[in-house]
């Protein structure tokens, strides 16, 4: 498919992804405010920073208000100068759709463009004036419903498989952000006994991925730091943890990579930071430190996505010839 | 004259919806005659919106206004500072063309546009046409949009004209003249195919009562229209847009998606040995055929303008070699230049050796000094229009215009003659077009579309543009034009 087509799929499903993560951290956020009402705890602040957006708030904002939960909203939700911002994230998704309307389905196209039109409207003002929760309830809703009607109406082919390759290689990276929202607000984790108000946090982190369920089924009773962390870091059958978006992203490039593709740093990377993370026992991540641990899949995630796009949609150049022969293996020493 | 159908009211003392409708003076009405009595193709029409009433229309046209922002289904205004997409306004109430009318209309755009082409082919190799003396070379050769780099090219098949949108209107006794070709890329057909569609969502039981000829196979027709010159099954077409920032671009992301082709800009392609390629995840992928919206100005910077960042370099070389279709074909402004038009009865004469079937509107040829005497002393009688600009830009209607208006382009066409041509005011044809108060009439054009492939073909109606604004006679959508739907009525099987 067109090089560019496919990055603006690419990119389409992160921004949706962004969206959709920004809305559930605020949800959940709200709740557990009301939870956790102590003094001397930020509340608000460390969504800024689990989002990366610490210095421009800091620009913008003045210090008494940086835990403010309206300013902290208003700046997250709407703030375009802020490219991690919902409106910003929805901008760029809605455009990217429009560049790509001949690949993606008339029902995508039309679920985000009525998001976008109902965000940007008269009626999003006043649902997020009014009515905080079902705001960004319908707009996690309204993003699952895309990818609904992606996985339900668009050809599931290159531009499908770009999508969601996106969109796991995204998701990876918002839930290792989304864990460390605990240590912005109250500090390391390890095994020591834990305060009420950090069983509280760790409640809001898997409420804000949808896994507060799940979580239980798996963790029999059990709820601490290190297993919630050990759950959104490594559950295989949970589709928000670290290591099962990353098996999809593998998955996905899998396919979009064609045989005898010279395109080897991004499956290169993913295969690193997977084996890594595999080998790796909770325990270890402890001793190294669960925030580090966090950082260094962030960084990873984000070299990987950069590889992508060096390696499939910068403009190639070469004609492409009928796919080459196998490279002979080299022969052993004789 | 429109008494008869003013002074009715319903039986709940309501006013009638078309009691206060007053055809324009001197002016074909589109729904009524002369006697002001209804027309026979438009009487359920207008029975059926007076059952509706008010209310119930307006609801409905909020819907679809509504269905056409949810659609994304808009165009670009450049003079918007925000880049704004807008909703091209749609009028509920359909425009209706009889059977026959239609077939006479159509036999006439058939043989115009197939003269056109024959006349570009001729043109563009040994200038007969011009050395007949038929046309006055000056008038063809000093044309700023003759390509004299694609003379001795000839694209395959002969073909120039893929897809033209002639523009018609129709004069107070209703009668179809031609106001004016597009032969490079006109635009607007999905307006014509989104329109159907709304207006069936929008108004289902009005559409029911009518049998109305289908538009919907269009983008089928186009995709065997620019393919036909590509040898075997499976031709690797594309459209290649200016890109999302272009006023058309819903239109060629449109197209794109019902002929199942990529939609590509100028930098998804590349030449390497005067072959065009797609560059795509997987390497460069040959291109065969292009539905190409961009004009030829930007196409290739190497051939045309340099410094145009939406071409494709080396495309015209690719062309010249017959590696690659162009649809449409390169230097096809000079058959659709407004000075060549009032030449094209001759040449249809010429080539074709048949009469025209369809009229046109008596045209000054400003270059000539006769012709420019009497339009600069005639300006308040006349149009005038610059030869090679569109979207109602660079015309001035003289009786509508100011007196500083008309100095200025008297000024405008002494400068620089050969820019302008001069009409008489047509009164254009005017139709019930929907308004805060009511219906009230509004002047229309039709654009209607020709596809030339192994055969022609002609979208049965068009594009009806109508303009909103109250006495105007600018249908164009950048100067507060808007569309209706386009009804040919099946012939009745007796």
């Amino acid at each position: 498919m067109i090089s560019r087509v496919a990055e603006s799929a690419f990119w389409l499903a992160r921004y949706l992804e962004r969206v959709e993560t920004m809305a559930r951290m605020m949800y959940v956020n709200i709740n557990f405010v009301l939870d956790v009402n102590l003094e001397g705890v930020p509340r608000w602040w460390p969504l800024v920073l689990a989002v990366g957006a610490e210095k421009e708030f800091r620009a913008g904002t003045p210090e008494d208000k940086r835990d403010d939960a309206e300013t902290v909203q208003e700046f997250l939700c709407w703030n375009r100068d802020q490219s991690t911002s919902i409106a910003s994230s929805l901008d760029h998704a809605r455009e990217n759709a429009r560049t790509i309307r001949e690949t993606i389905s008339l029902e995508m196209w039309e679920s985000l463009n009525g998001l976008s039109l109902w965000f940007n409207g008269p009626e999003g003002r006043k649902r997020y004036q009014r009515e905080r929760f079902e705001f960004y309830q319908h707009l996690r809703d309204q993003c699952v419903l895309f990818q609904g009607f992606a996985l339900d109406t668009m050809l599931q082919s290159e531009a499908y498989h770009f999508m969601r390759l996106g969109t796991s290689l995204e998701r990876a990276g918002q839930t290792a952000r989304l864990l460390d929202v605990k240590y912005h607000a109250l500090g390391p984790t390890g095994r020591s006994i834990e305060w009420p108000r950090e069983i509280a946090q760790w409640q809001a982190i898997l409420r804000s991925c949808s896994a507060i369920e799940p979580y239980f089924k798996v963790a029999q009773g059990e709820l601490s730091g290190p297993r919630v962390a050990e759950f959104l870091l490594f559950e295989k059958e949970f589709p928000h943890s670290v290591t099962r978006s990353l098996e999809q992203a593998r998955k996905f490039l899998q396919l979009v990579r064609p045989r005898g593709s010279s395109a080897e740093r991004s499956a290169r990377g993913l295969a690193e930071l997977r084996s890594k993370l595999d080998a790796m026992s909770m325990d270890e991540v402890l001793q190294v430190g669960l925030h580090k641990t966090l950082l260094w899949i962030v960084d990873s995630v984000a070299a990987i996505c950069a590889a992508v796009q060096e390696e499939y949609f910068l403009a190639p150049t070469q004609v492409r010839r009928h796919r080459t022969a196998p490279r002979r293996k080299l022969s052993r020493a004789a | 004259m429109a008494k008869k159908a003013r002074v009715k009211a319903t039986s709940d003392g309501s006013e009638r919806i078309f009691s206060g409708y007053k055809p324009l003076a001197s002016t074909y009405d589109e729904y009524f005659s002369e006697a002001g009595k209804v027309r026979p193709q438009a009487s359920t029409i207008v029975q059926h919106l007076e059952n509706l009433g008010r209310d119930e229309i307006r609801e409905r046209m909020r819907l679809a206004h509504a269905s056409f922002l949810e659609g994304g289904i808009t165009f670009s205004v450049y003079s918007d500072a925000r880049g704004g997409e807008r909703v091209f306004p749609f009028d509920p109430l359909p425009r209706v063309i009889d059977p026959a009318e239609w077939k006479s209309v159509e036999q006439g755009l058939k043989q115009r546009v197939e003269a056109l082409n024959i006349f570009l082919n001729d043109i563009y190799s040994k200038q007969k046409i011009l050395k007949d003396k038929k046309i006055p070379s000056a008038i063809v050769l000093g044309s700023p949009v003759y390509r004299p780099e694609v003379k001795g090219i000839r694209p395959r098949n002969g073909n120039y004209i893929y897809v033209a949108g002639i523009d018609l209107i129709r004069d107070q006794q209703g009668t179809y003249r031609v106001l004016e070709d597009n032969v490079r890329v006109p635009s607007g057909v999905s307006y014509v195919l989104e329109n159907r569609i709304v207006m069936k969502k929008t108004f289902p039981r009005l559409f029911d009562r009518h049998s109305v000829v289908p538009v919907e196979e269009y983008p089928n027709r186009l995709r065997r229209a620019v393919t036909s010159a590509v040898p075997g099954r499976g031709a690797n077409l594309v459209v290649l847009t200016p890109g999302v920032f272009n006023s058309a671009y819903f239109e060629h992301s449109f197209l794109a998606r019902r002929m199942g082709c990529d939609l590509v800009e100028g930098r998804d392609l590349a030449v390497v040995k005067k072959r065009v390629y797609a560059k795509t995840t997987r390497g460069l992928q040959p291109v065969d055929s292009i539905y190409r919206r961009i004009d030829d100005d930007f196409i290739d910077p190497l051939a045309f303008r340099k410094d145009s960042m939406l071409g494709v370099p080396g495309l015209v070389e690719a062309y010249a070699r017959g590696n690659v279709v162009l649809a449409n074909g390169i230097g096809n402004g000079v058959a659709d230049d407004k000075a060549i038009y009032p030449f094209v009865p001759d040449i249809i004469r010429y080539y074709l050796g048949e009469e025209p079937l369809l009229e046109q509107v008596p045209t000054y040829i400003c270059e000539r000094k006769s012709d420019r005497q009497y339009t600069t002393e005639n300006i308040d009688k006349l149009v005038v229009k610059a030869v090679n600009e569109a979207g109602g830009y660079g015309m001035l209607v003289g009786p509508k215009a100011s007196k500083k208006e008309r100095a200025e382009f008297v000024r405008k066409v002494n400068a620089n003659p050969r820019n302008y041509i001069a009409q008489p005011l047509v009164e254009l044809s005017a139709s019930p077009t929907w308004t805060p108060r009511g219906p009230a009439p509004r002047r229309l054009d039709l654009r209607p579309f020709v596809l030339r492939g192994n055969d022609t073909w002609v979208l049965p109606g068009g594009l009806t543009r109508v303009a909103l604004v109250r006495g105007s006679y600018v249908v164009n959508s950048s100067q507060g034009g808007g569309s209706k739907d386009t009804w040919v009525l099946e012939a009745r099987k007796s």
